[in-house]
C-alpha cells in the first residue's frame, strides 16, 4: 500500500511535469544567499572584536542586514531549527521588548554575557540584527561603553555562529534534501510537490510580510498613522528593506519557475520601480495626509505582486498554500 | 413522528448494528477528514500503518469525529460553525442519521459518546450569543435530541469523556464570533476561556481558569490518559512574540500545569496548537502547530522534550510507540524514538484532526 501510493504520486508527476526548477532555486538563490549572510555576519563579528565605535560598525551591520534581506523570506529548514530565525530577526516587536531588555541588561551589567555562550541564555529579544540596530543607532545606548561593547561582541558572535550553522546545514545536506524532493528515501519531502510547496509558501508569505508588516505597520490607518512602527527606522533602512525584499522574492521566482509568467514579472517590476521612486527612507511621510498616498501605492504594488503570484505561479507549479497553515480552528 | 427515512434508518440500526464491531470496518485505528483533489471532502478510516480502511464522502469541510465505544460508528462533524453532524456506519460507509440541530444552534466540531455508547454529547453554540451548549442525543433511538445543558463558558470546542466514568470535560475556548461570517473574533480583550468538568446530567463538578495574563489563551483541544490526566492545547490570541505556553496538564482537584518549550523554540509554534495526543505508553504528549510546521513533544509532567518538523502538520493521534500525524500535504507520519518518519502519502489534504479509535 505504501509503495503503491508513492508510485501513484510518481506517475502523476511524470505525466504532468511541474514547470519548476528546484535545483536552480537551491543553487542560484538559497545557497548563495545564506553564504553571503554567513560571510557578512562573520565580518561584522570581526569588526566588533576590533572596535565597537558605531561609525565603523554601522557599515558592517548594514551589509549583514542587506544579506539577511536576501534570505529572510525562507522560513523553513535549518534557519527554523532551535528557533534561529526568531533570534536573527526579532521583529515586529509589538511591546518594545528589545529596548526594554537591552536597557535592563545594561543597567544591571548582567554578567551572563561574559560567560562563553552565555548570550544563548538571554531572551531572543536582545539578540540578533534588530537588537544591534538599537545598540548602534539609538541615542539611548552608547556602543563604546565597556559593558555595551561586550554585549555587542557577544551578540555579533552569536549571530555569526547562527548564520554559519545555517549556511553549513544547507551546503552539507539540506540543499540536497530539497533538490531531491520526492526521491526514494527522502523523508523530509515525500513528493517533489512538497518541495515546491515550501518555496511557494515562502514566496507568498514573504510578499505578505512586506505588504502587511514592513509597509502596513507604519501606514496604520489614515486617522492614525504609525511612523514610529517602521522597521529599522533608526538606521533609515525601512524603504531599503522593502526594495531588497521584493528583489529577493523576484529572484526566488525567477530561479524557481520554469514557465512564462508575464503578469508576475510585470508586477514585480512595478513594485521595484515604485520603491525606487519613493524617496522616503523611513516612511515618515505616512503622517502627512498628502504624501502618505505614495507609501500606500507601494503597498498596493506589493499586494498586486502577491495576487499575480497566486494566480500565475501557483498553477504553474501545481501547488497551493498550506491547507491547515493558513487556517485555524 | 417517524419519517420514512428515520424508519429505514432505525430498521438498519436495529437489524445490522448489534452484530457488527470495529473489525467489520477493517479495524481502523484512526479517523480523519480530508479535502480530496477534486475539491470534495471525505472521512477516512486509517489502519495502524496509515493505510485507508474506508472512505465516506462528506457534504462540506469536516473537522473531527466522535467514535462509538464499541460499534463501528462515527459521528463526523462539520467545521465550526457547522450545521451537519452525520452518524456514519464505518463498516459499509452509509450515513445512518443526520443530527437535526435546534434553531439558532451551531455544532462546534467535536462530540463524545457516553461509556455505554447510548448517549452522544456535542459541543454547540447559540449562534447569536456564543453561549456554549452541550447537546445530548439518544444513540439508541435514532439520535433524537433528548436534552442539553450550558457548557459554563463561551465557545465550547472539544468535549471528552473521562475514562472509566460518564463524567465529561469541556474546553470552553472563550471566543465569541461575529454573526455574519461566524468566524471573526469579537471579544479578544475580554475573553475568559475555561476547562469545565460535568457529570453526565450536566452538573458542573469543577472549573479551571487561567491566570489573568493568559486570558487570551483559548483552551480548545483535549487529550485524555487512561488514569484521567487531561492534557489541553491552547491557541493564543495574544502577541506570539510573548511565546505563551500552549500546553496544559490537569488532574481533577489539582492545579493545572502549563508548559512551554524554551523561548526561541516556543515561538516556532506561532502561538497556536492545533491538535493534541498522548503517546501509546502515556509518557509523552504531542502538540501540532500547522502554522509553524512543527510537532512539539513534552513528557507527561510538562517537561519539553523535542520539536519535530513537518510542513502543514495538524492531526496527531496515539500510536503504539509514540504518535501518528497527518498533514495538509497528504502525509501520514509516525513519531517514535525522537524521530518523525513518513508512513504514507496520499493525494489529499488531511484536515485538522486525527481521531484515535478505541482499541
Amino acid at each position: 500500500m505504501k509503495h503503491f501510493s508513492f508510485l501513484i504520486a510518481a506517475l502523476t508527476m511524470a505525466a504532468c511535469p511541474a514547470a519548476a526548477d528546484l535545483a536552480k532555486a537551491v543553487d542560484d538563490h538559497i545557497l548563495p544567499g545564506y553564504a553571503a549572510f554567513a560571510d557578512s555576519t562573520a565580518s561584522l563579528r570581526d569588526a566588533a572584536a576590533e572596535s565597537c565605535a558605531p561609525q565603523t560598525l554601522k557599515s558592517d551591520w548594514n551589509a549583514a542586514f542587506d544579506a539577511w534581506m536576501g534570505v529572510s523570506h525562507l522560513r523553513f529548514g535549518p534557519v527554523e531549527e532551535e528557533g534561529r530565525s526568531v533570534i536573527i530577526a526579532f521583529w515586529p516587536d509589538e511591546r518594545g521588548m528589545t529596548p526594554k531588555g537591552l536597557s535592563g541588561l545594561i543597567a544591571d551589567e548582567d554578567p551572563i554575557i561574559d560567560k562563553p555562550g552565555g548570550i544563548k541564555d538571554v531572551s531572543v529579544a536582545v539578540r540578533g540584527l534588530y537588537a544591534l540596530e538599537f545598540l548602534l543607532y539609538d541615542p539611548e545606548f552608547d556602543a563604546t561603553a565597556p559593558y555595551t561593547c561586550t554585549l555587542i561582541r557577544a551578540v555579533t558572535a552569536d549571530l555569526a555562529d547562527i548564520a554559519a550553522d545555517v549556511s553549513d546545514a544547507w551546503q552539507n545536506g539540506y540543499g540536497e534534501t530539497l533538490r531531491t524532493a520526492g526521491a526514494e528515501g527522502n523523508s523530509t519531502y515525500l513528493t517533489e510537490n512538497e518541495g515546491l510547496q515550501v518555496l511557494y509558501t515562502s514566496l507568498v508569505s514573504g510578499l505578505e510580510f512586506t505588504a502587511n508588516e514592513r509597509l502596513g505597520r507604519p501606514l496604520g490607518t489614515f486617522d492614525r498613522p504609525r511612523p514610529n512602527r517602521a522597521e529599522t527606522r533608526r538606521s533609515e533602512r525601512s524603504l531599503r528593506n522593502v526594495a531588497l525584499s521584493v528583489a529577493a522574492l523576484q529572484e526566488l521566482t525567477d530561479t524557481l519557475v520554469d514557465a512564462p509568467i508575464p503578469e508576475t514579472d510585470a508586477a514585480f517590476e512595478r513594485a521595484a520601480q515604485t520603491s525606487a521612486e519613493l524617496g522616503d527612507p523611513t516612511f515618515a511621510s505616512v503622517a502627512d495626509p498628502g504624501a502618505r498616498l505614495k507609501v500606500e501605492i507601494l503597498q498596493q504594488k506589493v499586494k498586486a505582486a502577491e495576487v499575480a503570484v497566486l494566480s500565475e505561479v501557483g498553477p504553474a507549479l501545481g501547488v497551493s498554500q498550506g491547507f491547515n497553515a493558513g487556517d485555524g480552528d | 413522528m417517524t419519517t420514512r427515512r428515520g424508519f429505514m434508518a432505525s430498521l438498519l440500526a436495529a437489524s445490522a448494528l448489534p452484530t457488527l464491531s470495529w473489525a467489520d470496518a477493517g479495524n481502523p485505528r484512526y479517523l480523519a477528514a480530508a479535502r480530496e483533489p477534486d475539491g470534495g471532502y471525505a472521512l477516512f478510516g486509517l489502519g495502524a500503518e496509515g493505510q485507508d480502511t474506508f472512505r465516506v464522502p462528506l457534504p462540506a469541510r469536516g473537522h473531527a469525529a466522535a467514535s462509538h465505544p464499541h460499534k463501528p460508528l462515527a459521528v463526523a462533524f462539520a467545521r465550526r460553525p457547522g450545521t451537519y453532524a452525520l452518524v456514519i456506519d464505518c463498516a459499509d460507509g452509509h450515513v445512518l442519521h443526520h443530527l437535526a440541530l435546534p434553531e439558532g444552534r451551531r455544532f462546534n466540531g467535536h462530540g463524545a459518546f457516553s461509556a455505554a455508547g447510548d448517549v452522544l454529547h456535542t459541543s454547540e453554540i447559540e449562534a447569536e450569543t456564543g453561549e456554549g451548549i452541550i447537546g445530548l442525543w439518544d444513540a439508541t433511538r435514532n439520535y433524537r435530541r433528548i436534552g442539553e445543558f450550558a457548557s459554563a463558558g463561551i465557545g465550547p470546542h472539544e468535549i471528552a469523556r473521562l475514562p472509566g466514568s460518564d463524567d465529561l470535560v469541556v474546553a470552553n475556548g472563550g471566543i465569541r464570533t461575529a454573526m455574519d461570517d461566524e468566524r471573526t473574533k469579537l471579544n479578544r480583550d475580554t475573553m475568559q476561556p475555561n476547562l469545565s468538568y460535568f457529570s453526565a446530567d450536566g452538573e458542573l463538578l469543577e472549573q479551571i481558569t487561567l491566570v489573568p495574563e493568559l486570558h487570551r489563551n483559548s483552551i480548545r483541544h483535549l487529550a485524555l490518559r487512561a488514569d484521567g490526566l487531561v492534557a489541553f492545547a491552547m491557541q493564543s490570541e495574544d502577541d506570539a512574540a510573548l511565546a505563551p505556553p500552549l500546553l496544559g496538564l490537569h488532574r481533577r482537584g489539582a492545579r493545572p500545569v502549563l508548559a512551554a518549550a524554551p523561548e526561541a523554540q516556543q515561538m516556532r509554534m506561532n502561538g497556536y496548537a492545533g491538535s493534541i495526543a498522548f503517546s501509546g505508553d502515556g509518557r509523552q504528549v504531542a502538540l501540532t502547530s500547522p502554522h509553524g510546521g512543527v510537532v512539539s513533544v513534552f513528557d507527561a509532567a510538562g517537561q519539553f522534550q523535542e520539536m519535530l518538523t513537518r510542513s502543514d502538520v495538524s492531526g496527531v493521534g496515539t500510536a503504539k510507540d509514540g504518535f501518528m500525524t497527518t498533514d495538509g500535504l497528504g502525509g501520514l507520519c509516525r513519531i517514535a524514538h525522537d524521530t518523525l518518519s513518513p508512513l504514507n502519502s496520499a493525494p489529499r489534504a488531511w484536515d485538522n484532526h486525527l481521531v484515535t479509535l478505541p482499541v
